[in-house]
């Protein structure tokens, strides 16, 4: 559940649904200044024997622990899905929900209790039967907010979030809590729980397919630092190997994974290789099967690997934010002739494997249209008129960008250059480190615009328009709130039927696009690098995956 | 010689407090947020960062956090790292790989710079004098990303001759490359440094005292030439050997090697002062170490600076 920084670039943007962070984009910053031109030629063969075995290249720092609780960010997340496996997935054929650990989900007619049911015969890898109890004491440790593991957040939509969660003054440490469990998570029985959320919540269903909420096994529950280089997981592989710092995890194939689908490698070694660049030369090398295209590569990995290369749409939008805090931004005009005086094409171009957007959320969710944005079309002439009716803007235009990028200048004063040229504007710059702009927007002092991007944490269109347009959503990088806007989301939260629901969560699309507190920029393809022994699965609901591999 | 030791250990007692607090100081005065430098954009539910700004003193003064710091330092209590890596393993599993890398570069560096230096200076404006100049000029002005990529990719990626990164090959194999890389930007200065003093000690009064009196050339150049001139290339190595952390940041993030450059280079992105303290004393002890032992060796090649 890791989101980009908001002054992040969508090259930073991570892979299918979970997200990178700024991590990379200093890796990758470093390697601006080369451009590889091998003849690239994909090779046939990575360092693992035998057959159906990958080694996979992950451009990160490496793993300190496998717990997928208490990890969001896109490595871990991508190791924790061989090792364990979520209560339903989404197909990679149809788009629709499938079970996987879970035998039904139901919600009950107001969308506010939910009954889980499991599917039985499943085991951990030690041999231990998978219980609801197994989840339900999972979810209340990471619900407890003094155990401080990051995918607590998720649970705040529970019914008894708050007791586990009390406010602490600053500079305390918080206590364990009296209350050890949430109210609202209650098992029925050894295969069934039922979760109570604070509100109603049609999308909840969705939710559960995030990864982050593995159950882990009894043992691991009592002594989770114990196991932090040893996980018991659930799913279709587990360690082969001991696993020590400075190692690659090396995977083999769990026979007791009962799920749908199970992947067909019989060993994984993911590698970590911090620079992405690096790790795309080792590629190169033919000593990895799989490796992610840094943004450094985008023009050119298609001649490096003629015949081992697959693009995949991210499900992710990128945006230029407008700080709601900033009065001088305010009216609905100014930010549609902002809007209307970017040359999106020639923006996606420079960005590479890009394409416009047309809308506030990415074109691969349910709900997603193509006419959504009235505003989106470049037209100069529109723009300059648009901004002669909302009575000018006489002031520079501040715009900050992410330093720790490789391409943040270059995307920054692609957008000042427009503004500059079809608005007549003065435009002025400002580098920073990503965390600095998001600390400085948090507390409502940026100056002017920046870039934002956003990839969803569970495809639905509720994802995008709740964290980024909800006045309290979590990932509001404009501050912008309506109530109207507001009162349609909580609508289309309490609506049962999914296609109602849409409808709805559409009509509250349409009502940011009108007030724009961000301006839709381009969606981007991932494109990644396979060996020639390898297919990954492409699927363009869930994107390229190296785990779902076929062997050739 | 004892006195001058532990003259110069003391001394640097005082240098190393201000050293580490003013290190800890920077690390501290960046911008941003380190825990929201972790956690991208998501927000992190307010326990949750409570919990953690409580677990690495963050919420503390700057002074406390500093003297938590050196506390930890002294009594060998590393902690983790933000992101959950327990930090003596890391030194365990780093410092004997920057170890290895920094032994064998400056080897390389050392046999190159010494070779071209002197064969430069004594056969001055010769062919190799020249060629030395211009590569020389060439090393300094190609800045070293593009040096160690471009041998990461023609030696590893292209001929295959060595590994493109990682230590998967063990030592000396997978040292080989970058140790390489590093000796070749680095061997210039060592190689002008040794050419430069040899021609100025070839022409100093001694020099032509000995010839003029009717010593052979090689008791000139072993007992007369080489001792004096080699002196500030002591110097030189000393610097070269208590800087190659600083030089290792780059090449070990490069090349995938799990060093202490890496770790340095980590712990600096993502503000971890206790961290970036911990490695800067290290590097600091080494150079005071370091130049201790070059002060020392200085003693026996020149008598002159004994007594100082």
């Amino acid at each position: 559940m890791i989101r980009p920084p908001s002054g992040a670039f969508a090259e930073e943007v991570g892979s299918t649904v979970r997200r990178l962070t700024g991590v990379v984009g200093v890796t990758v910053g470093l390697a601006l200044l080369l451009s590889s031109c091998g003849d690239g030629k994909s090779s046939d063969s990575g360092s693992g024997s035998g057959d159906k075995s990958e080694v996979i290249a992950i451009a990160a720092d490496p793993l300190d622990y496998i717990n997928p609780l208490n990890e969001n960010g896109s490595p871990g997340i991508q190791v924790a899905m061989a090792v364990f496996a979520p209560l339903v997935t989404t197909d990679p054929n149809t788009g629709k929900l499938q079970n996987v650990m879970a035998d039904s989900v139901t919600p009950d007619k107001t969308s506010q209790t939910w009954t889980i049911k499991l599917h039985p015969g499943n085991t951990f890898q030690n041999g231990q039967p998978l219980t609801a109890k197994d989840y339900v004491d999972s979810w209340n440790m990471t619900a407890q907010g003094s155990n401080a593991w990051k995918n607590n957040g998720f649970f705040s939509k529970v019914d008894g979030y708050d007791a586990l969660n009390p406010p602490t003054p600053d500079g305390a440490t918080p206590k364990p809590t009296a209350v050890k469990t949430l109210s609202g998570l209650k098992q029925v029985d050894d295969l069934t729980f039922t979760v109570k959320l604070k509100v109603p919540f049609s999308q909840f269903g969705l939710t559960l397919q995030y990864l982050g909420l593995a159950p882990l096994p009894e043992e691991v529950r009592k002594n989770p630092d114990a196991y932090k280089r040893k996980p018991i997981g659930n799913g279709p592989f587990k360690l082969a190997a001991d696993w020590n710092p400075g190692d690659d995890i090396k995977l083999a194939k769990w026979d007791g994974y009962k799920g749908p689908n199970p992947p067909e490698a019989q060993s994984i070694t993911y590698r970590f290789i911090p620079n992405a660049d690096t790790a795309y030369n080792e590629f190169l090398a033919g000593n990895v099967d799989f490796v992610d295209v840094p943004p450094t590569k985008v023009k050119t990995f298609k001649t490096d690997a003629p015949d081992g290369w697959v693009t995949a749409v991210s499900s992710g939008a990128n945006y230029l934010v407008i700080p709601a805090w900033d009065a001088r931004y305010k009216n609905p005009k100014l930010r549609h002739a902002f809007s209307m005086a970017i040359d999106r094409k020639a923006f996606a171009d420079l960005v590479g494997l890009s394409d416009p957007a047309k809308g506030l959320i990415a074109p691969d969710i349910d709900g997603y249209r193509d006419n959504a944005c009235k505003y989106c079309d470049y037209d100069p002439a529109k723009a300059k008129q648009l901004l002669q009716e909302a009575g000018g803007f006489s002031d520079p235009v501040m715009i900050s960008y992410n330093t720790t990028s490789a391409t943040g200048q270059i995307f920054a004063e692609a957008i000042g250059n427009m503004l500059r040229q079809n608005l007549g504007l003065t435009v002025k710059y400002a580098g920073k480190s990503g965390s600095e702009i998001t600390t400085l927007a948090d507390t409502r002092k940026l100056d002017g615009l920046r870039f934002g991007g956003w990839g969803h944490d569970y495809p639905s269109i509720e994802d995008y328009l709740t964290p980024m347009f909800k006045s309290n959503g979590d990932a509001n990088f404009a501050g912008y709130a309506n109530p109207a806007l507001d009162t349609v989301l909580a609508k289309g939260d309490a609506e049962p039927d999914q296609e109602k629901a849409i409808k709805l969560y559409q009509q509250a699309e349409d009502i940011a696009l009108e007030d724009m507190p961000l301006i839709p920029l381009y969606t981007k393809s991932n494109a990644y690098l396979h060996s020639a022994k390898i297919e990954p699965r492409v699927s363009k609901y869930v994107g390229v995956s190296a785990l779902y591999a076929t062997f050739k | 010689m004892i006195r001058f030791v532990l003259r110069r250990i003391l001394a640097a007692i005082p240098i190393g407090l201000i050293v580490t607090l003013g290190v800890f100081a920077l690390v501290f005065a960046m911008p941003g947020d380190p825990l929201r430098e972790l956690a991208g954009d998501k927000p992190i539910p307010a326990a949750v960062m409570a919990a953690k700004r409580a677990q690495f003193h963050l919420d503390d003064p700057f002074i406390v956090q500093y003297l938590l710091s050196m506390k930890d330092l002294f009594t060998g209590h590393f902690g983790t790292t933000f992101a959950g890596a327990d930090i003596g393993d890391q030194l365990r599993l780093r410092i004997p790989v920057t170890l290895k890398l920094a032994t064998m570069s400056l080897v390389f560096q050392w046999i190159a710079g010494l070779l071209f230096g002197l064969y430069a200076g004594f056969r001055r404006n010769g062919i190799v004098d020249r060629m030395l100049l211009l590569a020389t000029l060439v090393v300094l002005a190609v800045p070293g990303l593009v040096l160690y990529f471009t041998g990461q990719y023609l030696f590893g990626v292209e001929l295959k001759w060595l590994p493109v990164s990682g230590t998967r090959d063990g030592w000396p194999m997978a040292y080989l490359l970058p140790a390489i890389c590093i000796a070749i930007a680095g061997f210039a200065g060592m190689a002008r440094l040794t050419r430069t003093t040899i021609v100025d000690t070839s022409n100093a009064d001694f020099v032509k005292t000995a010839r003029a009196k009717g010593l052979g050339e090689q008791r000139i150049l072993w007992r007369h030439v080489l001792p004096n001139a080699l002196l500030p290339v002591v110097t030189l190595m000393g610097i070269d050997f208590a800087g190659i952390f600083a030089g290792a940041v780059l090449a070990e993030s490069i090349f995938n090697l799990p060093g202490l450059g890496q770790f340095l280079f980590q712990s600096i992105r993502f503000k971890e002062g206790g961290v970036v303290v911990l490695l800067s004393t290290l590097a600091f002890v080494m150079f005071i170490a370091i130049n201790l032992v070059v002060d020392i060796v200085y003693g026996f090649i020149d008598p002159r600076v004994r007594n100082v």
